[in-house]
Order: structure tokens, then C-alpha cells, then sequence
């Protein structure tokens, strides 16, 4: 027990570390795949097969040999970026590349009706999007969105490979500096507490939405 | 004075001509029953009233404004503002409701007068009541439209489309879907606006409402209005073989 409570302040910060990766990731992800679903459901084939190859090449690859390329291959050719910030710029292609997907199929799943009354109204593009469309699409996405961000607090574990100092390199510097396992149980229970939290609000917002459903 | 002026409307899907060289005009007042078979155009027309579809030919001229002119080879649509303004002129009902689930009774009717007209919002909730009151729903008006039966939301998108204070109203089949207990309730919802010499433009099965409310009836079959006229002049001695067909088809 002592231990644990001499550990915790150095865990503690790489748990900020992390979380920090995390809330930014957050942040720039979901509008950037906003932005980036809204383009491919465009009417610019350019655009949509630009979107579509960019999703192909950030989902089909894995997102540790992405982080490795931003901040090692990059320098090479003069594009140098700290441990922090090549990262975050890995992080964000590749999960708005995955919000870009959910988006999109939200934004179909949405009736046709809906715009044509919208329409029918004298609601311009924006005004539709916006008032009707989004919100709808936002009770849709909940769940896959709820589960891509759960996985991001367990992939913040990867930037140990940048040598960065987030929950889990801080927990392996500690069972080999100790010989102890123990920091090991510490992590997981940094980790299931955040994905824990993150549930009970996806729940409470999955309940807050359906106040409109039919049942 | 005319207040849906549709002069040679032509509209095609891919190969198929859906409408051909169709001509209509709805004076003021009016209530015009639509009816015809399935695929016959009727709900076509309608929609490219409000342009929910685009037509290949055509003039469409609604209270005086041009929404779109026959340019000799196509056709010249309104810019998107104007479009958007005399688009808002019509009240449109949809055979499926098409409220907006996420907003409850009221905010259905207050969205788009607040959104699109910039109008107060105070102001546009009084009336909101007012109608909803008008068709008997003003308890649900906290309530979300997925929650109300058939009739109720029909009659909730009746009431959405009237706060836009329109000079025309559009109906698509508004009772096809509805189970045949909850019709009776939007068809008096309707009489009710005709008694009130709201122009009403009315694509339908119901003959017996528009034998009883319509002042004229136009029978579209194939793309082409094949008989027009008062009810007892279309009903009354039928000459037109399609339509007798059609009529003896749907009392089964």
C-alpha cells in the first residue's frame, strides 16, 4: 500500500500525459471528420475519391507505423516535428478517419424526407444541416463514436515508442526500476476509471437523446 | 387571380416521360383534387410545384413569381433566394409526415418561420399554439411527433406547414399511410381549411373528399390530365375510359 502511494504521483502524471494526448485527439478529430464525411457525401467527385483513398491509406495502415513515419520519415525531407506534436497530427488523421466513416453513414441513414421538407420550408443547405440534420445524426453516431473513443484511451499507449511519458512507458520504467509488478495493477485501474467514465457519459447522452425515439 | 400558374410542364426520368406538356392553373380559393393511378404523375406535378423535383419544360409561375421559365430549349430557374422565397409561399404535407423527430410539437411548427422568415419568436409561438389548438393538438405540443399516432403527427405537419403563413397549400397523399380509422380526423382538418378558402392543391385517393370539398377535379393518367373539371362534371357522365376504369378499379 505504501507503495502504491509513492508511485501514484509519478503515475499520476503520465496519466495526465495521456489524457492530455487524449483531449486534444478529441477535440481535432471529430470535426475534422465531421468536415471530412460532409465532403465525401459532396457532389465533387474529386473531393469524394480524395476523402476516400485518404480514409483507405489512415484506416489501412496501423496507426503505431503512422506515428513512427510523422515523426521519423518526415525530417528527411526537412518536416521536423516535436515528440508531442508528431503524435497528435498521427492521432488526429487517423481517427478522423474513422469519425469520417461513422459520420457518414449517420448522415445517410437519414431520410430523404427530412430534406425534402426542410426544403419544403425554405431552409437553405446550411440551415437543413445544421437544425435538422446533425442533430439527428448526432443520436445515430453515438455508440460507434462511444466505442472509437474508448479505443483512443487505450491507443494513447502507443506514443511510448516516441519515448513520450504517458501512463503506460511511466508504468514500465517503474516495474523495471522496482521489480515490481504492482504498477502494472495501478495502470489498468487509470484506465478502466477513464473508460469507465466515458460509458456512464455516452450512457447519459445515448438516454438524453432518445427522449425522442418512438418508445 | 391566379395563383399557381403551370404552363406545358415536361419532366422526365431518364427514358420515361413522367410528365407530358401538363398544364395547370389554381385560382385563388381554389381546392383542387389531384387523382389518378399510382405512377400516373399526380405526386410528380405536385412536387415540382415546390421543386422537390426539376423540370425539363416548362413555366412555373406561383402569386406572380416567376420559379421557373421556359427558355425555348430548357429551362431558367429563380436564383436560389428567390427560389427559397417562393418555395415558402407553399405549404407542402408529405404522404410520411415528415416531421422533424429531434423537436418536439411546437418547436416543429416554430423552426423554420423563426429560421427562415427571421420572425420573432414570441410572437411565432402564439400562433404555433393557436393552430395546434385548430387542430386539436395543443396538449402534445411538449410532446416529440414519433410519440403521436399517424393522424396526430399529420395533423401536427398540417399545422407546421400553415405557420408559415402560406397562400397555397400542397397535400401528397396526405392519408395514404395512415390506418383507415385516423383518416377522418386530417380529412376534417382539411375541410376545414377549405371552409376557410385556403387554395389547396390536393393529390388523393380519398373521392369521396374530393367529390365533397374540391372544386375541381383533374384526372391524371400517363403523364397527361385526361379529364378536368367541376366534380359533377367529371364524376357525372364519364366519358373518359381510363378514368371509368380507374373509378371502378378503386370502389373494389
Amino acid at each position: 500500500m505504501d507503495y502504491i502511494i509513492r508511485i501514484i504521483p509519478q503515475m499520476g502524471l503520465g496519466a495526465l500525459e495521456s489524457l492530455k494526448i487524449f483531449s486534444v485527439v478529441i477535440v481535432l478529430s471529430l470535426p475534422l471528420g465531421m468536415i471530412l464525411a460532409l465532403g465525401r457525401i459532396s457532389g465533387f467527385s474529386f473531393i469524394k475519391k480524395f476523402i476516400a483513398t485518404y480514409v483507405w491509406v489512415l484506416r489501412g495502415s496501423p496507426l503505431m507505423l503512422q506515428m513512427l513515419f510523422v515523426y521519423f520519415a518526415l525530417p528527411s525531407i526537412g518536416i521536423l516535428f516535436e515528440d508531442f506534436t508528431a503524435a497528435i497530427i498521427a492521432f488526429v488523421l487517423n481517427y478522423a478517419a474513422y469519425f469520417c466513416e461513422i459520420f457518414r453513414g449517420g448522415i445517410q441513414a437519414i431520410p430523404k424526407g427530412q430534406y425534402e421538407a426542410a426544403h419544403a420550408l425554405g431552409m437553405n443547405y446550411w440551415q437543413t444541416l445544421r437544425r435538422i440534420i446533425l442533430p439527428q445524426v448526432f443520436r445515430i453516431v453515438l455508440p460507434p463514436i462511444s466505442n472509437e473513443t474508448i479505443t483512443l484511451v487505450k491507443d494513447t499507449s502507443l506514443v511510448y515508442v516516441l519515448a513520450m511519458n504517458d501512463l503506460m512507458r511511466t508504468t514500465r520504467n517503474l516495474v523495471q526500476r522496482d521489480f515490481s509488478v504492482v504498477p502494472f495493477l495501478v495502470a489498468a485501474i487509470f484506465y478502466l476509471g477513464a473508460t469507465l467514465l466515458l460509458t456512464i457519459l455516452f450512457e447519459r447522452l445515448e438516454k438524453y437523446y432518445a427522449k425522442s425515439s418512438a418508445n | 387571380m391566379k395563383k399557381i400558374e403551370a404552363r406545358n410542364l415536361v419532366k422526365n426520368f431518364g427514358k420515361l416521360q413522367v410528365l407530358k406538356d401538363i398544364s395547370l392553373t389554381v385560382d385563388e380559393g381554389e381546392v383542387i383534387a389531384i387523382i389518378g393511378p399510382s405512377g400516373s404523375g399526380k405526386s410528380t406535378l405536385l412536387r415540382c410545384l415546390n421543386k422537390l423535383e426539376e423540370i425539363d419544360r416548362g413555366t412555373i409561375i406561383i402569386d406572380g413569381k416567376t420559379l421557373v421559365q421556359d427558355t425555348g430549349t430548357g429551362v431558367q430557374y429563380a436564383n436560389d433566394v428567390e427560389q427559397r422565397e417562393i418555395v415558402c409561399r407553399m405549404g407542402m404535407v408529405f404522404q410520411q409526415f415528415n416531421l422533424f423527430p429531434h423537436m418536439t410539437v411546437l418547436q416543429n411548427l416554430t423552426e423554420a418561420p423563426v429560421q427562415v422568415q427571421k420572425r420573432n419568436i414570441d410572437e411565432v409561438t402564439q400562433e404555433a399554439k393557436e393552430l395546434l389548438r385548430k387542430v386539436g393538438l395543443i396538449e402534445k405540443q411538449d410532446v416529440y411527433p414519433l410519440k403521436l399516432s399517424g393522424g396526430q403527427q399529420q395533423r401536427v405537419a398540417i399545422a407546421r406547414a400553415l405557420c408559415m403563413k402560406p397562400d397555397i397549400m400542397l397535400f401528397d397523399e396526405p392519408t395514404s399511410a395512415l390506418d383507415p380509422e385516423l383518416t377522418s380526423e386530417v380529412l376534417q382538418t382539411m375541410r376545414n381549411l377549405a371552409k376557410e378558402k385556403m387554395t389547396m392543391v390536393v393529390v388523393t385517393h380519398e373521392m369521396t373528399f374530393a367529390k365533397e370539398v374540391a372544386n375541381r377535379i383533374i384526372f391524371m393518367a400517363d403523364g397527361i390530365i385526361q379529364a378536368e373539371g367541376t366534380p359533377e362534371e367529371v364524376f357525372g357522365n364519364i366519358q373518359n375510359e381510363r378514368l371509368k376504369n380507374f373509378l371502378r378499379a378503386i370502389e373494389k
